[in-house]
């Protein structure tokens, strides 16, 4: 297998040529922006808009940063404007039931005109009424009702009177009601007297009262009868004079609402009621203003309440919308999704009437779009169950939390539920659309269009040309320097580093955004009127700075001997990996030193981390694949007789991942082979149980860790990394690397297979096997070989000798 | 009453609503006039006789039921009725700052009404009292005080101001009429209108009277309107002053017109009426 050439300083870095932009600044650009890179998802979301049935709402997926609100808001600032404008919404009393207030649909703009037609309805039954009320026709009606009622009562207690009259007997009112006494010449006769009258004279008497007392009950029986025709009477009366006052307003409204079917009906039930309660508007306690706008919220006493029927909760007014609306709900909680019903407290006690009910932002959004984050919508409590009810059940039905917890215990309400139709759009990581979908049974049927937003782009001219684009509107929005051509390739290219591809570019825009941001203070700082590729460069090394505190105590660590990395002898069965570690959203890498130890043993590779239960999974498996190898390549037809143990050196925190799993095998290798290994190389990449050397993650950082060491030891032309070779397409290393490998004072080595690494690491060849599966003399591999061979026959000696001694023994 | 001083003004009173307006009358009249008020409540002989009658029995009025009349209870109820009259009178009288008295008796109605005060210028009734049917005509004790009182009556009616509103005296030229045109012009409030109706017959007779009540009513400063209706019929004369739709209506029993039609008219009309002796 040939030596791999080491790799030429073009390839550890993809310059991006400032030259190939037009323009000298991003001034010169037009600002507008689109979203680059991300076509998958603007098909999803053009798609997802544009379908009408129920379910098509839309999971807009991707890493936070990658400008998914950015890309939904600006396809519907292109979709809303065009769409019709939704109606107006309003709550109105419930005549009928007085606890389901009525929900009223109107076109857009008429909501509010309906409120200042109710309260000049209101306003203007205040004088109509009472002026009706006091003309003399209704009063001289009122009165002969009354006085025939009188007159009839009075006609029969007089006739009876008469009848007792005329036999001496008196009707005389007691305190009580009413009694019948014999007279004479006008007063009650003494109780003496009646004593001394004749036995039939008393008995006529007695029989008289009686027959009188029977006649006067069944006339009193009929006064309630009366009475109640009485009240009848001037109920009748006191509608046709209320009504008749009220007609020709109620006629007008009418009118001008007649193609309102609901508004109608509201109108007649305003009408009825009106009439029944025409009293209200007789006494004039306040101007009628304060009564029609106090209520609930104000005015205390009940009949300030009552005036609150007349009035309209606007829900939703469009009256200056165009298009339709879009929503973003920064705090998707469930009362400001599906709206409340507010309490306020009176006398202290919790009141509430339909004018305390208040919009959520699915009314606004209804007939448009509303965009929510998943994160913050799961983290509401309730909210996205209520959301969900929203969308499956088409209709928005307000439950105060309070009643439905029994938290609050007074009267409340439920408002007749509003039709609902509205896209909604979540925005949210990967992760909680994969949750959603496996855990919720709802999900799929409601949000049935997925977004995918990449994490990155590829690297070419156009979007060469996005990304300064974008730079160009960032720096006329935030008011910031323009960038000019050089600065926007730095950008570039540092997005090509954040993507960790030398052939593709983040679309974590935030990142991006925020490295604008910063090289303009840089600028601003240097006095310059523009930012050149310089303070970008500044920004970057500035950001790295801020971060690099635990990376330079580890490496102050290693420089100290504290943290054992050899990067200057050769040793056995020592090699220097690479590890990545992980900070927030930084990463860094550092030479870790792996050891391996052989002995005579029944063929198993021990991994100490695993037997401490400080290796994952990966990197267990890793090391499996490594016996895998060894047994397959070197000892396919003898028993593998050695036990190895691998380890991590000074490692403290648990090992992940397989990208040390070459490192291993080199170590391994040499420690069989009894070949140093040369420690002013590193090594990094995993291994299959071919032995080819695969990709791994993080190669920069890795390759910059060991750097950063060499070069504070300082650099000797000897040092070096090995890297797979499928790895060198994702180099972008930093500048002062690139340069040291101009100068030949570090080589990056691109490996393929384990063979090209041995040689390189220990100096021996590895030869080529003969279709024997011999290997040449003194290649590596034959030592190996021999080795592993030596072991099998000693111990198939140990073993024959330990038969014999038994044997002997029996 | 011929000096038109009124010094004391007696008000019967039975918690009734007519009475309830005869104190508001005969209280805002003694506030005017700086008179004094008596107070008078009589206690029904005539309940308490029926109370000890063998078979007595009261119906009671909102249930219609029977029961019987016991004397021990009815007497507390009168007792009752008396201190709700005081508390009434007081109430009247402490609002206007007025001297007041005031009197229980036992015995008939009319009779006792009538000679409680007698010492009083002016006795305030109401036109009905307690009697059982809230009916139009006078009550007993009204009768009888228009009948044969010899002092001057006001017998009053819910829903009307006394003295203090217009006021229709009518005028026949005779003593009486006189009489009762300057008691009219004493009582009168200072925003009171006079009206005054003329029911001499004689054709010749309004410029006359006219000429007598202008010097009477001369200097007082009140408006007075004229009106001349030639009729001998209570009833019809009722019906033009109802037209008329003025308030207290002051006539003497002493004037031209026959005791029949004074009596009729007094019977039939809806105002209040004050009679002057």
């Amino acid at each position: 297998m040939p030596r791999p050439e080491k790799l030429a300083p073009g390839q550890l870095y993809n310059h991006c040529d400032h030259g190939q932009f037009v323009f000298e600044t991003t001034a010169e650009l037009d600002g507008t922006t689109e979203i680059a890179g991300q076509k998958r998802a603007l098909d999803a979301i053009r798609f997802g808009m544009g379908i009408r049935h129920d379910g098509f709402n839309l999971f807009a997926l991707g890493p936070s940063g990658t400008g998914k609100q950015s890309a939904v808001l600006h396809s519907l600032s292109g979709l809303a404007p065009g769409a019709p404008c939704p109606d107006d919404w309003c709550y109105v009393y419930n005549f009928e039931k007085p606890r389901h207030p009525r929900a009223l649909r109107l076109p857009p703009g008429r909501a509010c005109e309906l409120v200042s037609d109710m309260e000049h309805l209101v306003e203007a039954l205040f004088s109509v009424m009472p002026a009706a009320f006091s003309s003399e026709e209704y009063q001289s009606r009122e009165k002969e009702i009354n006085e025939s009622f009188q007159e009839r009562q009075d006609t029969v207690i007089e006739e009876l009177e008469e009848d007792a009259r005329k036999r001496d007997i008196a009707l005389i009112r007691t305190p009580g009601g009413f009694a019948f006494a014999p007279v004479k010449k006008g007063e009650v006769i003494k109780p003496d007297d009646f004593m001394h009258l004749k036995q039939e004279e008393r008995d006529r008497i007695e029989a008289e009262m009686v027959r009188l007392k029977d006649a006067l009950q069944s006339i009193m029986a009929q006064i309630p009868k009366l009475q109640r025709e009485r009240i009848e009477k001037l109920k009748e009366l006191n509608r046709d004079v209320a009504g008749f006052a009220l007609k020709p307003l109620v006629t007008e409204l009418r009118s001008k609402y007649e193609t309102l079917p609901g508004v109608l009906s509201h109108l007649d039930a305003i009408e009825n009621d009106t009439i029944g309660n025409f009293d209200q508007f007789l006494e004039k306690e306040s101007s009628p203003q304060e009564l029609f706008m106090g209520g609930a919220t104000s005015t205390p006493g009940a009949r300030g309440r009552f005036f609150v029927r007349y009035r309209v909760n606007v829900m939703i007014d469009n009256g200056h919308s165009k298009g339709a609306p879009v929503v973003l709900e920064d705090k998707p909680s469930c009362q400001n999704l599906v709206g409340d019903i507010e309490h306020t407290s009176q006398m202290g006690t919790l009141v509430t009437d339909f004018t305390l009910i208040k919009p959520g932002a699915l009314h606004r959004a209804n007939g448009g779009y509303l965009v929510l984050d998943a994160r913050r919508l799961l983290f509401e409590p309730f909210a996205w169950e209520a959301l969900k009810k929203a969308i499956r059940t088409r209709q928005i039905r307000i439950e105060s939390l309070g009643q439905l917890f029994s938290m609050v215990s007074t009267v409340s309400l439920e408002p007749e539920p509003i039709p609902l139709q509205v896209k909604v759009i979540l925005l949210g990581e990967r992760m909680l659309y994969y949750l959603l979908s496996t855990y919720d049974p709802d999900f799929a049927e409601l949000f049935k269009v997925a977004a995918d937003f990449e994490d990155e782009m590829e690297r070419n001219h156009d979007n060469h040309l996005a990304y300064a684009r974008m730079i160009g509107s960032i720096a006329v929005r935030e008011k910031l320097h323009h960038f000019d051509r050089s600065a926007v390739a730095r950008v570039v290219e540092h997005g090509s580093r954040l993507a960790g591809d030398a052939t593709k570019l983040t679309t974590h825009l935030q990142g991006i955004c925020d490295l604008v941001h910063e090289a303009d203070y840089h600028a601003s700082e240097a006095g310059r009127n523009r930012v050149t590729a310089v303070d970008v460069q500044a920004a970057v090394e500035a950001q790295v700075h801020r971060a690099t505190r635990i990376q330079e105590r580890v490496r102050e660590a290693m420089m100290r001997g504290t943290i054992l990395i050899d990067t200057a002898s050769e040793r056995t069965g020592q090699v220097n990996g690479l590890a990545v570690y992980s900070l927030g959203d930084r990463n860094f890498g550092r030479p870790s030193r792996i050891t391996a130890r052989v002995r005579m043993g029944k063929g198993e590779v021990i991994d100490i981390e695993r037997e401490v239960e400080m290796g994952g999974p990966i990197h267990s498996k890793g090391v499996l694949i490594l016996s895998g190898f060894l047994g397959a390549r070197y000892a396919p037809e003898i028993p593998l007789s050695l036990s190895a143990t691998l380890v991590f050196e000074q490692s403290y925190g648990g090992v992940e991942g397989d990208s040390a799993s070459s490192a291993e095998l080199y170590a391994l290798l040499s420690a069989i082979s009894g070949v140093p290994i040369r420690q002013w190389l590193a090594v990094t990449g995993s291994v299959n149980q071919f032995g080819e050397v695969q990709a791994i993650g993080g190669v920069n950082e890795k390759i910059e860790g060991f750097f950063d060491l060499c070069r504070e030891r300082g650099l000797d032309g000897r040092h070096g990394v090995l890297i797979p070779a499928t790895n060198v397409q994702n180099l972008m290393l930093r500048d002062d690397i690139v340069r040291a490998v101009e100068e030949g004072m570090f080589s990056v080595w691109p490996v393929a297979h384990i063979d090209q690494g041995l040689e390189l690491l220990t100096g021996v060849p590895a030869g080529e096997q003969a279709p024997d599966g011999s290997w040449p003399p003194g290649s590596i591999n034959a030592m190996i070989v021999d080795r592993l061979g030596a072991m099998a026959k000693k111990q198939q000696e140990f073993a024959s000798d330990h038969e014999d001694e038994k044997e002997s023994k029996r | 009453m011929s000096t038109g001083l009124v010094r004391t003004i007696a008000v019967a009173i039975d918690c009734s609503p007519h009475s309830k307006a005869s104190l508001e009358a005969a209280a805002e009249m003694a506030e005017r006039l700086q008179a004094d008020l008596v107070g008078i409540f009589v206690e029904d002989i005539n309940l308490l006789r029926i109370a000890g009658l063998p078979f007595a029995e009261e119906i009671r009025r909102y249930s219609s039921s029977t029961g019987k009349l016991d004397e021990a209870q009815l007497e507390r109820l009168l007792r009752h009725q008396a201190r709700e009259a005081r508390e009434l009178l007081q109430q009247a009288a402490d609002a206007k700052t007025l001297r007041h008295t005031f009197r229980v008796l036992r015995g008939m109605v009319p009779e006792k009404v009538m000679s409680a005060a007698p010492e009083a210028d002016i006795l305030v009734l109401g036109r009905s009292g307690r009697s059982p049917s809230c009916r139009k005509g006078l009550g007993s004790t009204a009768r009888t005080a228009l009948y044969e009182g010899k002092g001057t009556v006001l017998l009053m009616r819910p829903g009307f101001t006394g003295a203090s509103g217009p006021l229709l005296v009518l005028y026949d030229g005779s003593g009486g009429s006189r009489t009762a045109l300057v008691t009219a012009l004493a009582l009168a409030g200072p925003e009171s209108t006079i009206h005054l109706i003329i029911v001499d017959l004689d054709p010749e007779a309004e410029a006359r009277c006219r000429q007598e009540a202008d010097a009477l009513t001369g200097g007082t400063g009140l408006a007075v309107e004229y009106h001349h209706l030639p009729l001998a019929d209570g009833k019809q004369l009722s019906r033009y002053i109802r037209m008329i739709d003025a308030g207290l209506l002051v006539l003497s029993d002493r004037m031209e017109l026959p005791e029949k039609t004074l009596h009729d008219l007094v019977d039939d009309i809806d105002y209040p009426v004050l009679v002057v002796r």
